[in-house]
């Protein structure tokens, strides 16, 4: 038996980022410079990462799509705290992708964009989706 | 409505708050519910249904908590609803009584972090998309006021100024976490940023804690507090389309619910608890409240009108910010605060002639949707 390293920070299901048992990926998928999801056939609604029927009508089908490369800062934040294998300081926005839906993403450089500034998907790092100034 | 009956709370009572790392947990639901028992007047053989809630747990605990009280053989149902868990179980033991269905349940609400977040911070849930990115809790509530700076042209002064008005009122309160402290605006400014523009001090501590209400129909016993309107509401879908800022929904819904069960009318409040989480959270809230416009929640801390001493105190307990957020514990807690103020039984921070109290709790944290769920309830000396 091996000596214990460092506590857990967490004792309840973190992810193997925290020191967790492996979590299934929740985040949507980023392919080069687009968030892959899909779109509703009835009501153009876009969902990534994509959900069993349309959530904002219930129509079943729907239709593989990518959204992005660019959007719009919804709002952004720094962040100056570590938080799983992401240390301070980092930014964060909500980037309402065009005619997509609205996503969490890092930003490229960490600094706060002001609300409604343009941005490009600049792929993704370790599953998050990156974005920087258009 | 009129085949509704009535409802009131007959007891309330809380253990301290704070992190208590070599407490058992039921430990901190026993003290809770024993004062709120005697603080009824009420037998164990009377409780018809038990109504816990909790985030954390563990799986188990009403159980386990029951055990020590003899308290078993009827409903015994817990309830998360996130930061809302012991709202949403005060909620539905009103209701339950108010459709005749039991005429008295134990509602409590526990949480114990020190055993599971071992340094601090709660740790994104790595299930949800915007966690397993690295968001933090308050770093969803700084987008919200990144976004609420730019729209209404709020300067983070403000947000401080509701730390200030918070943690000077839990000064004064024994129960809280930060008692004794009362930091000054450039102390809440100057504090090690979270995620900008929210302070340390403008961010709650995390907590283990217990608070505790015997619902029930009335005995006519002093104290009594009539539940003049208690309603739920939970998240819709929030994305791309939404014009309202995250978490904002499920609490206007609740609180429009609410109002329109009981015909009061928001000025009428005299004293509210309002989920403060974080610093902007208590401005959207009490916009979601209707207390005032959208976009001018900012202006009610520094103008004195939430102020303890001020037309429509908010939070003289200290709220989240001074007395810790132990999850599932908190709705409970602030039922028990407003108890305490419409009693005249507050002590050191009791507001002046409170009449008609406002609850609220909003819970949150799933990607995409406003919220979990928001309770409002509004309260009265019977
Ligand atoms: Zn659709």
């Amino acid at each position: 038996m091996s000596e214990p390293s460092a506590p857990p920070i967490s004792k309840r299901r973190s992810g193997q980022v925290m020191g967790g048992a492996f979590v299934s990926d929740p985040r949507c998928v980023v392919k080069g410079d687009k968030v892959i999801g899909v779109r509703c056939a009835h009501c153009r609604y876009p969902t990534s990462p994509p959900a069993p029927w349309c959530p904002a009508c219930q129509h079943r089908e729907q239709v593989e799509a990518e959204f992005g490369p660019g959007g719009t800062v919804w709002a952004s934040t720094l962040v100056q705290i570590p938080v799983g294998r992401w240390a301070p300081p980092y930014a964060m926005a909500y980037i309402d992708l065009d005619d997509g839906p609205r996503v969490i993403a890092h930003l490229e450089a960490p600094a706060i964009l002001a609300v409604g500034t343009r941005v490009n998907i600049v792929g993704g790092d370790d599953g998050d989706l990156i974005v920087r100034l258009a | 409505m009129s085949d509704r009956k009535e409802v009131v709370i007959r007891g309330v009572g809380s253990s301290h708050y704070g992190r208590f790392p070599d407490r058992r947990v039921e430990s901190l639901a026993w003290e809770a519910i024993l004062e709120a028992m005697q603080d009824a007047g009420a037998e164990a053989g009377e409780i018809e249904a038990v109504f816990v809630g909790s985030v954390f747990g563990p799986p188990g605990v009403a159980t386990r908590t029951l055990r020590g009280i003899g308290i078993g053989g009827v409903p015994v149902i817990t309830i998360e609803a996130a930061c809302a868990s012991g709202t949403a179980a005060y909620h539905e033991a009103c209701e339950a009584v108010a459709l005749g269905r039991y005429s008295c349940v134990l509602v409590f609400g526990i949480e114990h972090l020190s055993s599971l977040f071992t340094r601090g911070a709660i740790v994104p849930e790595a299930t949800d998309s915007e966690g397993r990115a690295g968001l933090p809790l308050p770093g969803l509530y700084a987008l919200q006021a990144q976004r609420y700076m730019a729209q209404f042209g709020t300067r983070p002064e403000a947000f401080a100024e509701v730390a200030v008005k918070n943690k000077g009122n839990g000064a004064h309160n024994p129960r809280a976490q930060l008692k004794g402290s009362a930091p000054t605006l450039d102390e809440v400014m100057s504090a090690k940023m979270i995620a900008e523009p929210l302070t340390f001090l403008q961010c709650c501590p995390v907590s283990d804690g217990s608070a505790a209400a015997v619902v029930g129909r009335p005995k006519g016993r002093r104290g009594e507090v009539r539940v003049l309107a208690s309603a739920m509401a939970s998240g819709q879908l929030w994305d791309h389309r939404s014009k309202e800022f995250w978490g904002e929904g499920p609490v206007r819904r609740a609180a429009q619910a609410a109002y329109a069960q009981s015909g009061i009318k928001p000025s009428e409040v005299d004293v509210l608890e309002v989920h403060d989480s974080f610093t902007i959270g208590e401005i959207l809230t009490l916009e979601a409240l209707d207390l005032c416009k959208v976009g001018e929640g900012a202006s009610l801390a520094p103008s004195g009108h939430t102020q303890r001493g001020g037309q429509q105190p908010v939070n003289p307990s200290g709220g989240l910010l001074s007395r810790g957020h132990p999850l599932g514990a908190t709705g409970t807690a602030q039922i028990a605060e407003i108890v305490w103020q419409l009693r005249g039984m507050a002590g050191a921070h009791q507001v002046p002639n409170a009449k008609l109290g406002l609850v609220e709790t909003m819970g949150g944290g799933a990607a995409g949707m406003e919220g979990n769920a928001s309770v409002v309830s509004l309260l009265a000396l019977r």
